[in-house]
């Protein structure tokens, strides 16, 4: 699979502090890709350097083959970033914003692709008002739209549900996800893991200005050994604690649901334990690790793997 | 390619639409300003001619006040519409889309330009009501005043681009324009200025323009109007060097 963003090396600093310390990452066409971390982990910062609007100390990126400094005009062309930070221009209604738009990447007359992302984004009534006369989430459609009225081949949404209701970030997802299926490359950071757990491929996860890990999502969340076993008994359940030595458990729901957290390889020893109590067994849930545990453990949120 | 075409156009285009939309506030609000300048010395001074150009002062002073509307407008629309960029965080808009530094240099100071000569070419107009309307050099002017209302739109994207907030802009109007301008021999020969202070006009650039634009409107001046195209013209392109060089760098619009 071809590459579309390439970074090498990238450092960057402000000050004293070090904001992003020799990233190395590709990213390859087509694929749904994450890039998770805590408040000032970077990833806006790299974002920023991709996108023009932040000077790399030292480093290279480059865009479909293409280096951003040398040829900024196709690489600007093939990236529709949309910002974190909500902006707007108060002089224009949103459809003259996104002719505007349309105009700045060197497309003459839009019409269709305006009408089809106002009609997309739900923002066709809203075409001929100022964007001050838009909700919060509105706003932050026009931001998506203006990102694709140039219909580029790279898409990096920077936190693009925050603050953002339920039924518009289902409805955006969907977009996003057809996108994707069209063959965009989606970028995505997100605070959202279960997000990011439901649709990205491939996840960077960036902690203090590195790149801590990256990999798929399948093997980032089995790398992460832990499964929590719920049962529930038609009675409570008296009298574990000799039953169920050197076992991790939680009694809940006045001790008629028992609550383990193990490791696989002792499933089998634990399932026969709890199969000896001879109690009447009503439910079984078994989790696996989540998104967030390798989160937590390979960030500072988890006093640190790094 | 340094331009492209659309792209750089639409910039343009933004820019004279920006101050379009709000025509009441920054075309016919200057306008107020300067018609009152024209009631008042024409009245005041109508019996008076002004020393060693033998001309009656109201048409000594309306390429003046030609120069003044248009220096304040063409600083007024790119300061304004970077410094409100910034502070709206639409600015990167202008630093996602593919413009070349140039683009942004000349898109913006198109875009005051248009203004500034809107606003001049209204305040001739307004000005005809009061003397006549009489241009001894008239293609002298327009390019004088082209020239001119360039060098203040590059100075507004320089004062627009180093602001912080809306405060800062109006530092470089009431500390540098405003007194620049009225020093400049908008209301007065600088050649009749006792001692010291007709030299020291010498220094203040502004004087170089009224002084080239009441050339071209009444075929008489303080200086060789040679020499003030040419001290104009050397600012102009400096100015633009500079402004394209800070959108390379982005001067404080890039971290």
């Amino acid at each position: 699979m071809a590459t579309a963003i390439k970074v090498r090396d990238i450092n960057k600093s402000y000050g004293n502090l070090q904001a992003l310390s020799d990233i190395n990452l590709d990213i390859k066409k087509g694929e749904f890709f994450g890039l998770l971390g805590p408040n000032g982990a970077g990833k806006s910062t790299l974002i920023g350097i991709i996108g023009g609007l932040v000077h790399k100390d030292s480093g290279e990126v480059s865009v479909l083959g293409r280096d951003i400094i040398k040829n900024y005009r196709e690489t600007k062309k093939s990236l529709g970033i949309v910002p974190q930070e909500i902006t707007f221009d108060p002089y224009f209604t949103v459809r003259e914003t996104l002719e505007m738009h349309s105009g700045y990447f060197g497309i003459k007359d839009n019409t269709d692709k305006i009408n089809e992302l106002l009609e997309a984004l739900s923002l066709t009534d809203k075409a001929e008002i100022g964007p001050r006369q838009l909700s919060g989430g509105m706003k932050r459609r026009l931001l998506i739209a203006k990102a694709l009225v140039h219909d580029p081949e790279i898409i990096v949404l920077d936190e693009p549900t925050a603050g953002v209701d339920v039924e518009l970030r289902n409805s955006l997802w969907e977009y996003v996800i057809n996108l994707n299926n069209e063959g965009k490359t989606i970028i995505l950071t997100t605070h959202y893991l279960e997000e990011a757990e439901a649709l990205c491929d491939r996840i960077a996860i960036m902690d203090q200005g590195k790149i801590v890990k990256v990999d798929s999502k399948e093997n980032l969340i089995n790398s992460i050994d832990k499964k929590i076993i719920k049962i529930k008994f038609a009675d409570p359940a008296h009298g574990l604690e000799e039953d169920l030595v050197e076992i991790d458990y939680e009694l809940k729901d006045n001790q008629r649901q028992i609550e383990i957290e193990t490791a696989r390889r002792d499933l089998d020893k634990i399932l026969k334990k709890i199969n000896a109590l001879n109690l009447e067994i009503i439910d079984i849930d078994i989790e696996s690790a989540k998104l967030e545990d390798v989160f937590i453990k390979l960030t500072n949120l988890g006093g640190g793997d790094n | 390619m340094i331009i492209n075409n659309i792209t750089f156009f639409s910039l343009v285009k933004r820019e004279v639409a920006r101050f379009s939309k709000v025509a009441i506030q920054t075309i016919f609000a200057p306008l107020i300003s300067t018609g009152l300048y024209l009631i008042i010395f024409s009245y005041s001074f109508q019996n008076r001619e002004v020393a060693g150009y033998g001309i009656p002062y109201i048409d000594f002073i309306v390429p003046g006040l030609i120069m003044m509307s248009l220096i304040q407008n063409s600083f007024a629309n790119t300061s304004s519409s970077l410094i409100g960029a910034k502070y709206n965080g639409i600015i990167i808009d202008f630093l996602l889309a593919p413009f070349s530094y140039i683009e942004l240099t000349l898109g913006f100071m198109i875009g005051g330009m248009v203004r500034g000569l809107v606003v001049g070419s209204v305040t001739y107009l307004v000005a005809t009501f009061f003397y006549g309307g009489a241009v001894a050099h008239p293609l002298l002017a327009v390019f004088f005043a082209i020239l001119v209302s360039s060098i203040f739109s590059l100075f507004g994207i320089v004062a627009g681009l180093w602001a912080e907030k809306f405060d800062h802009v109006s530092i470089f109007s009431n500390f540098f324009i405003t007194p620049l301008t009225f020093l400049s021999g908008v209301f007065y020969s600088v050649k009749g200025l006792p001692g010291i202070w007709s030299e020291v006009s010498l220094f203040n650039p502004v004087f170089y323009m009224v002084d080239a634009v009441r050339f071209a409107f009444v075929g008489q001046s303080d200086i060789t109007p040679a020499f003030s195209a040419l001290i104009i013209g050397s600012l102009a392109v400096i100015l633009l060097l500079v402004v394209t060089y800070l959108f390379k760098i982005g001067y404080k619009v890039k971290s």
